[in-house]
């Protein structure tokens, strides 16, 4: 017997993207999903981002790692909540980890939550979590020609932080062909030129993120 | 590595479909996938082989159906086939497009007995 199915595999996926985006809404919360290769800086700039917003917003951080707590524990240090989601092997955060994670916290004293996806250029790129917004980092290190290679994410995202600019003199990067790549496959999205070693853009990163979410009255 | 969540919801919807039309052994289940899909047939294969075990689908063939990629320039309106979606219109060579087709991941059929 033929059973005609026509589902989408990912339907479940997004719809509970959906519901995790109502909430927010309902609470005024805005998400970030942070995405990067392994080592780009994820966790940096998740700090700077804590040291230049943290007074004005209430921030609570979502770490997704295939193993470990080392990142939650940095951010805690902070006195910033942060909840580790721990993969187990998978590449990838989805939308039910997600949706568990938000039940652990408190969304109506929470401002701003900013999600450090699992380090990978491809996966995390295809899995909607019911993000605001998707923020992605390109380090230096990693050569201009990433965008290339990975074309879903740069076009999939809202921003593009390049980190470990102090690196430059050391890189085979040219910040020109970076720039004109990404603007090809994302025309319009916004890019910051970013060190969190030297400090270099973390002020525009911060005021950017004041910009997408207004801190709760009260 | 994402085709195991991938295979995860293949099963899930193979299983409520199958139970509701009487729940057979499934023999076959036809995916259909997107040339511009980054999901890999020979990858959901390989999970549905470890995953599908003890399940009603065990033992069923994956048909894969492949959509081949077209897509409309958003400035000259000329239909052509990407290869990538990082690529440029033929013929005027702006980068900005519309995928019409190939993006697809869905179920499209089951054989169930």
């Amino acid at each position: 017997m033929k059973i005609e199915v026509k589902k989408n595999i990912l339907a479940s996926n997004d719809s509970i993207a959906t519901a995790n985006r109502e909430l927010l809404e309902q609470n005024g919360v805005t998400m970030i999903n942070l995405m990067a290769s392994p080592g780009a800086g994820k966790t940096s700039v998740i700090i700077k981002a804590i040291e230049g917003a943290g007074d004005e917003l209430n921030m609570a951080v979502i770490e997704g790692d295939i193993a470990s707590e080392v990142d939650s524990l940095t951010i805690e240090a902070m006195d910033t909540t942060a909840l580790q989601i721990n993969t187990g092997g998978a590449c990838h955060l989805t939308a039910a980890m997600i949706s568990s994670a938000l039940e652990h916290l408190d969304l109506a004293a929470t401002d701003l939550i900013i999600i450090e996806n699992v380090g990978n250029l491809v996966c995390p790129a295809e899995f909607d979590l019911g993000e605001t917004a998707r923020v992605m980092i390109a380090s230096t290190a990693e050569g201009h020609d990433k965008p290339y290679k990975y074309p879903l994410i740069f076009k999939e995202v809202d921003m593009v932080l390049v980190n470990k600019i102090d690196l430059l003199p050391y890189c085979d990067f040219d910040m020109d062909r970076f720039r004109s790549i990404v603007a090809e496959l994302n025309p319009g999205v916004e890019i910051i030129e970013l060190s969190c070693t030297e400090g270099t853009g973390t002020g525009d990163w911060s005021r950017w993120l004041l910009k997408s979410a207004a801190p709760v009255s009260g | 590595m994402h085709e195991y969540a991938v295979t995860e919801s293949i099963l899930e919807i193979v299983q409520t479909e199958a139970e509701k039309a009487g729940g057979g052994q499934v023999e076959s289940i036809t995916v259909v996938i997107g040339e511009l899909s980054t999901f890999v047939d020979d990858s959901i294969e390989f999970y549905f082989q470890a995953l599908s075990q003890g399940t009603i689908a065990e033992g069923a063939t994956l048909i894969f159906e492949k959509v081949e990629a077209r897509a409309v320039c958003c400035e000259c309106g000329m239909e052509f086939k990407p290869t990538n979606i990082y690529y440029s219109c033929p013929g005027c060579h702006s980068p900005v497009f519309e995928v019409k087709q190939g993006q697809e991941l869905y179920i499209d059929n089951l054989e169930i007995n």
